[in-house]
């Protein structure tokens, strides 16, 4: 440091705001399976009916989230960590920003579900799904969404999506997995599933309410990779067995699921269990109500093989293992050829850009990087 | 290797990151209480540009924009796993005058 010799005659380092997002990402069509966004109260609110309208001042708290700041060691990390996007000026100032053509929006911080009072539920779903209608899908053909329903209460749910389920824009129903509810294969939810097929919508079934009181599942959990890291992936299972083994995709065949931050990695032992106990133990799937009012005692294929026909999986967060083969192995025995679907989930913490998808072509070949950037999705959502 | 003069001190925003080209890399350069440090810009989780992220009271750590991955702006090794390493390049002074190496 503080050599005395002359200054040589240097290049001078030029300052430069860099790109962070890959520029072949920009040259690919992306579509975006999960964004989050988030409409101000007073917004929402405008579009509530009365008696809603005057009496809810705020958006009602139904829960008290475990908030990440301890964990992320620094304040405003979390649910908004990258920005809040409340209009459809918002959205596309992102889109452009990130390189993704399309985005299927899901409700942000808004997502009522945890609410005690199922008329309020659907109250707000309405609102926020109206706003939608009236002031972001006029903006742009680029911002479909997954219209919001109460499936607290299936027939609430079901009124809904006949109300509005008719939109183009609308391409899926937003539902919220965990272990608060009753799973989302049970045959309670049947209304919701017969206004889905009506419309042919696919089911966005979000991580969501891995809390401690709302499930004794997660009780005794302190910390914030216990409960966010690791609970979604045990809720995702549970609910994907419960629709498999209780007959859901044998009652509606044609039913698409896409889970969203439950993981996927699991998905090899997963197929492998259910298989390897439905070829010793079926018995009692004769017993669920579906079955019991078709008369059929069996499934009518594998539990592997409804997974592989009917159910996708959105791509964040993205954990790449640093074993090259393991992750070339691990993509092709989750069938994330077919399977994936990307999702940056923006604004949360754990936010994924695309540009992973093309980084790594010993892994993820051109076609393979097509079909997970927008090819999947668009097979999967028949309205884009 | 090669020379690249970023300007004087005082050049340099204090408590924070500045990314530059120089050649074909693209480092991010930090300065904070005299301190100088320069490592490659892209993060090596997910590709987010350090220079925007959060630098330490100390100027020491550098956290990831993004995902908040840590790491010593000395030694370029992540703070939490050893075996994440970010590209580190050495930044000297001349009088007043910052020189990148890069």
């Amino acid at each position: 440091m503080n050599e005395m010799r002359p200054l040589p005659e240097l290049d001078k380092a030029e300052a430069i705001s860099p790109d962070p997002i890959n520029p072949k990402i920009r040259k690919l069509e992306v579509i975006d399976t999960d964004f989050h966004f988030s409409p101000k109260w007073e917004k929402i609110r405008s579009y509530l009916k009365e008696p809603f309208k005057s009496r809810l001042y705020h958006f009602p708290v139904g829960s008290l989230e475990y908030n990440p700041e301890p964990a992320n060691e620094k304040p405003g990390v979390g649910q908004d960590a990258h920005g809040t996007a409340a209009t459809a000026a918002d959205v596309l100032r992102i889109l452009d920003q990130f390189g993704t053509d399309t985005v299927i929006l899901n409700p942000g911080y808004n997502r009522p579900q945890a609410i005690f009072n199922e008329p309020v539920i659907a109250a707000i779903c309405s609102a926020h799904n109206d706003y939608l209608i009236n002031e972001v899908f006029p903006v742009s053909d680029r911002i479909k969404a997954n219209l919001m329903i109460c499936h607290r209460d299936p027939q609430m749910g079901a009124d809904e999506i006949r109300r509005v389920g008719h939109h183009k824009q609308f391409v899926g129903v937003f539902s919220s997995f965990s272990a608060i509810f009753e799973p989302l294969g049970c045959s309670k939810y049947d209304p919701i599933f017969d206004a889905m097929a009506e419309h042919g919508l696919v089911l966005t079934a979000h991580s969501e309410g891995w809390f401690v009181h709302f499930t004794p599942l997660w009780t005794g959990a302190r910390t914030w990779i216990e409960l966010f890291g690791n609970a979604p992936a045990g809720n995702c299972m549970a609910h994907l067995a419960a629709m498999i083994c209780q007959g859901l995709f044998d009652k509606y065949p044609d039913q698409k699921v896409i889970f969203q931050e439950g993981g996927y990695w699991w998905i090899p032992d997963f197929m492998l269990r259910l298989d390897d106990f439905y070829m010793s133990s079926s018995g009692d799937i004769a017993l669920v109500e579906r079955k019991l009012a078709s008369g059929e005692e069996r499934l009518k294929k594998l539990p592997s093989e409804y997974l592989l026909s009917n159910v996708r999986f959105s791509t964040q967060p993205i954990t790449i293992p640093k074993n090259r083969k393991h992750f070339a192995w691990l993509l092709e025995m989750c069938h994330a050829e077919d399977l994936f679907c990307f999702s940056s989930d923006w604004p949360h913490q754990t936010m994924d850009p695309a540009s992973w998808v093309v980084e790594h072509p010993d892994c993820i070949n051109e076609e393979m990087q097509k079909k997970i950037l927008a090819g999947n999705a668009r097979k999967l959502y028949s309205r884009l | 290797m090669k020379e690249y003069l970023l300007g004087t001190l005082d050049d340099l925003p204090e408590g924070k990151g500045r990314a530059y080209k120089a050649g074909n890399a693209t480092v991010a350069v930090f300065r904070r209480n005299g301190k100088v440090f320069a490592v490659a810009n892209k993060c090596v989780h997910k590709g987010a540009s350090l220079c925007e992220g959060e630098l330490s009271e100390d100027g020491t750590v550098i956290r990831c924009p993004w995902h908040n991955w840590p790491f010593d702006l000395a030694t370029g090794q992540n703070c939490l796993d050893n075996s994440e390493r970010l590209r580190i390049y050495e930044v000297k002074m001349q009088g007043d005058q910052v020189i990148l190496c890069a």
